[in-house]
């Protein structure tokens, strides 16, 4: 009933009717599954990583955990998921099918090798078998088959490079993107690294290395395997603002493509990996949590934006929030103060306690009342009371020198 | 007259739809009678995609902002809340006002060429509208007969307080710019009249005529009827000097009508007189705690007499019931209790014991009470004229009228698709 606004875009040489993707994850670990995922609406799918015959993946069960409230329960979700028991030769009949089925849609895959003759060989097998776009898995954090046990690939700046290299000389048109780990001392050094290595772009990034939680009980780790457990590859909400500064990083310092992974959410998330350099995001907490029928709002929600926005293509957001990243030093000054907006107020006295015992005591408390003051003199604009304000009553001014006029910014966290 | 409740703050609203678990086929969404895509557009709350959310409710149904405001949510989405077995239902309705408060209707239509046949309808009410406008999505040309205010009920019944004035007609007006090809103003009372020039038929006139109450002094002055109060009340006609009206029923019409009376005037006395108890009232939760909260009181079990007055009313002798077996309404009986007469004073007494059909369409079988018979497709004993809405339905609510209107054009098109491939 309603005129669709088009949210299809280019990337990497290949048409996206738009910009979200399934991850290579458990969405995309069956046939079926990654089949309804397409048909739902998503963009794309890179299916989950898959390695050359003969390879063993032992799984482990339960694989799950996570943390959150009872009323949101899973803010950050943890696996100790492993590369996709469905080796290169199933893996090539998905993507001839799949790529057969649904023409349109972008049909990658993701691979993972131990020697250069394994990444080739994958490589070439997806090739032929129609595949749209390679993804390279340098970052799983459990089980990696990289140079050293324990440790990713992508934890090393050369053998990121010499890897990238490989698979780019056996892809060669086909693009191919390296999948890193915000989990290295300077993520810049291992971008350059792909760059070096010939890549087309690089997916920042994967799930993030964690411990999920402990009984106090029984001092059993999350999630037990007979009382057994071990470090969890996390994502969802929890790791958004982890991905944000990696995909800014090498958004700022290295000229490549991105394709943002890890946290988002909802399609304000989405914009928000764009805005800092991706040009596409990829999902799977999203749709594990709640079904892939979340394509929908993603779709509607950027589509809205765009049209409210003038922007004629989901590009156009790409790298639009780059240029006010700043380093601290980099930043100016403003002289601002809290402010309440007395008719929300509900008088809690969060802030007040924010303040007077982790902030600048510049909040006096009117318990007749039940009202905080705010005591400009003392204050000194941290922000620290926005933060625990449950009804988002207070708000930052900022007093402009030199004309008596005052804006206030940061209204929203 | 202000509208009595308000919409949700942003907060309201959010920390509102966080608790929505957002379940698989939604049970809400299979209980609300035009399927709003509930689960979806809760979802689009809480990612703040109000536009988003605004389009699939429209999509859905076209009364939303009416239906935000007085849809009886616990009668339909909100009893089938899965979130009712861990706390507390969703308060879906207010969730759906907030986004319907909080952007403007979107006009981003996109709809197929009008290359079909004409469809008649008679009745510019909730389900004609909602008929029509679906019947138009679908490429048909809809003709609506209307010779009063389009909107029906809502339009022009609903008080102000629950519904404020331009509301529905607003969105009536949307439908009729967009969706309908005409609106002619003549009265149909047959069927043949239509035969020629249209298609197909949807008789959606509502319950035009009200019930009387066979009682001595029914004629008195100062006997009034609700429906004709509530429509004199909605163009703003006042009832200035009465200070103790009694009203009679207990219906959503009865409730109503004595909240308007008590909120023109908070001075005088404002009584609904009831045969049956508190729980057999059939008037909406939501209503009868709006009414007592203005100030209208309530006499119940007791059955209406006689209305006593020389010329003009003065007051309503009523007998004590006591509440007996249940009768075929599945509501306990009032049975009287003998020599137990009161007289209640009053100076005027409003009848609102329900409404009844019109009695045009001579070739439409209808039931014992004059409701129109229809078959699972909305489709009446003569072919090709479907019915739906309070004609089918008696009494009911907005949401069951657009889901009538939505099920009857989809039966339409089928029928007409299929007497093609014939």
């Amino acid at each position: 009933m309603y005129k669709k606004i088009d949210l299809s875009m280019e990337f990497l040489g290949i048409r996206l009717e738009n910009p979200f993707i399934l991850s290579a994850a458990p969405p995309t670990d069956e046939f079926d599954i990654a089949y309804n995922g397409l048909k739902a609406g998503w963009g794309g799918v890179i299916l989950k990583t898959t390695s050359v015959e003969g390879n063993p993946v032992p799984l482990k069960y339960p694989m799950m955990s996570s943390f959150g409230s009872m009323s949101r329960k899973v803010i950050g979700l943890g696996n100790i998921d492993l590369i996709s028991g469905y080796q290169i030769d199933e893996i090539e009949k998905r993507v001839k099918t799949l790529k057969e089925v649904f023409p349109e849609k972008m049909i990658g895959a993701s691979i993972m090798g131990a020697k250069k003759e394994d990444w080739q060989t994958l490589v070439w097998r997806l090739k032929k078998a129609g595949v749209d776009l390679i993804e390279c898995s340098f970052s799983c954090p459990q089980g990696s088959m990289g140079e050293k046990a324990g440790r990713m690939l992508a934890q090393s700046v050369e053998a990121t490079e010499k890897v990238a290299r490989w698979v780019k000389e056996a892809a060669e048109d086909t693009p191919v993107l390296i999948k890193i780990t915000p989990q290295v001392t300077d993520i810049v050094e291992v971008a350059k690294a792909v760059k070096r290595g010939g890549a087309d772009g690089i997916t920042a990034s994967n799930t993030i290395p964690s411990l999920l939680g402990v009984d106090i009980d029984t001092f059993e780790p999350y999630p037990s395997l007979f009382g057994k457990g071990t470090y969890s590859g996390l994502s969802g909400p929890a790791i958004k603002p982890i991905t944000l500064r990696t995909i800014a990083e090498i958004a700022k310092n290295v000229d490549i493509t991105i394709s943002g992974n890890g946290g988002a959410f909802n399609w304000r998330d989405a914009i928000e990996f764009m805005a800092v350099g991706a040009s596409n995001v990829q999902f799977c907490t999203l749709p594990m949590h709640y079904g892939f029928r979340t394509i929908e709002d993603l779709k509607r929600g950027f589509a809205h934006y765009l049209s409210d926005m003038g922007f004629d293509s989901p590009l156009d957001v790409v790298g639009k929030a780059l240029p006010n990243i700043k380093s601290q030093d980099e930043l100016p000054s403003p002289e601002t103060r809290a402010e309440l907006v007395e008719e929300k107020c509900v008088g809690c006295g969060l802030c007040y306690l924010a303040c007077y015992d982790g902030g600048h005591m510049a909040i006096d408390w009117d318990s007749e009342k039940r009202l905080p003051h705010f005591d400009d003199e003392k204050c000194v604009g941290c922000a620290m009371c926005m933060q625990v304000c449950p009804v988002d009553a207070i708000k930052m001014n900022e007093k402009i020198v030199g004309n008596n006029s005052v804006h206030y910014f940061v209204e929203k966290r | 007259m202000e509208e009595i409740e308000k919409t949700f703050s942003k907060e309201q609203a959010a920390i509102e739809a966080e608790r929505c678990l957002y379940c698989y086929d939604a049970p809400c969404e299979t209980a609300c009678p035009a399927h709003v895509p509930i689960a979806e557009f809760i979802q689009s709350i809480r990612t703040d995609n109000l536009k988003g959310a605004r389009e699939i409710i429209q999509e859905a149904h076209p009364f939303i902002e009416t239906c935000g405001r007085i849809c009886p949510e616990e009668s339909f989405c909100q009893s089938a809340c899965t979130r009712v077995k861990m706390d507390t239902p969703i308060k879906i309705r207010e969730l759906h006002r907030y986004i319907t408060d909080n952007t403007d209707p979107s006009e981003n239509l996109e709809l197929v060429p009008a290359t079909k046949e004409k469809i008649a309808i008679v009745g510019g009410g909730p389900a004609g509208l909602a008929c029509a406008r679906e019947l138009r999505r679908f490429g048909y040309q809809p003709v609506v007969f209307e010779k009063k205010q389009l909107g029906g009920v809502p339009a022009n019944e609903i008080s102000v307080t629950r519904l404020p004035e331009e509301i529905e007609k607003k969105e009536a007006r949307f439908i009729h710019q967009n969706f309908v090809s005409e609106i002619k103003d003549t009265t149909i009372k047959s069927v043949g009249e239509l035969n020629k020039e249209y298609s197909a038929i949807f008789i959606s006139t509502g319950l035009s005529d009200e019930l009387g109450l066979d009682i001595p002094g029914n004629n008195l002055d100062g006997v009034y009827y609700s429906r004709e109060l509530l429509k004199r009340a909605k163009s703003g006609v006042r009832l200035p000097h009465f200070k103790r009206i009694g009203i009679i029923g207990g219906g959503n019409v009865a409730v109503e009508v004595a909240s308007v009376l008590k909120i023109e005037d908070p001075l005088r006395d404002v009584e609904v007189i009831y045969r049956r108890g508190t729980k057999e009232l059939k008037a909406f939760k939501k209503e009868i705690e709006e009414a007592i909260e203005v100030g209208v009181t309530f006499q119940f079990l007791a059955i209406p007499k006689e209305i006593k007055g020389d010329k003009k009313v003065d007051g309503l002798v009523v007998t004590r019931a006591h509440l007996g077996e249940k009768d075929t309404s599945g509501r306990r009986h009032p049975v009287p209790i003998p020599n137990s007469d009161f007289v209640i004073p009053l100076d005027a007494v409003v009848i609102a014991i329900g409404q009844k059909a019109d009695v045009y369409f001579p070739k439409v079988e209808r039931d014992a009470k004059g409701l129109v018979k229809v078959d699972g497709g909305l489709m009446t004993n003569v072919k090709g004229v479907f019915a739906g809405g309070d004609i089918v339905r008696g009494a009911s609510t907005v949401v069951e009228c657009v889901a009538d209107g939505k099920k009857a054009a989809q039966n339409i098109a089928k029928y007409l698709e299929g007497e093609k491939n014939v």
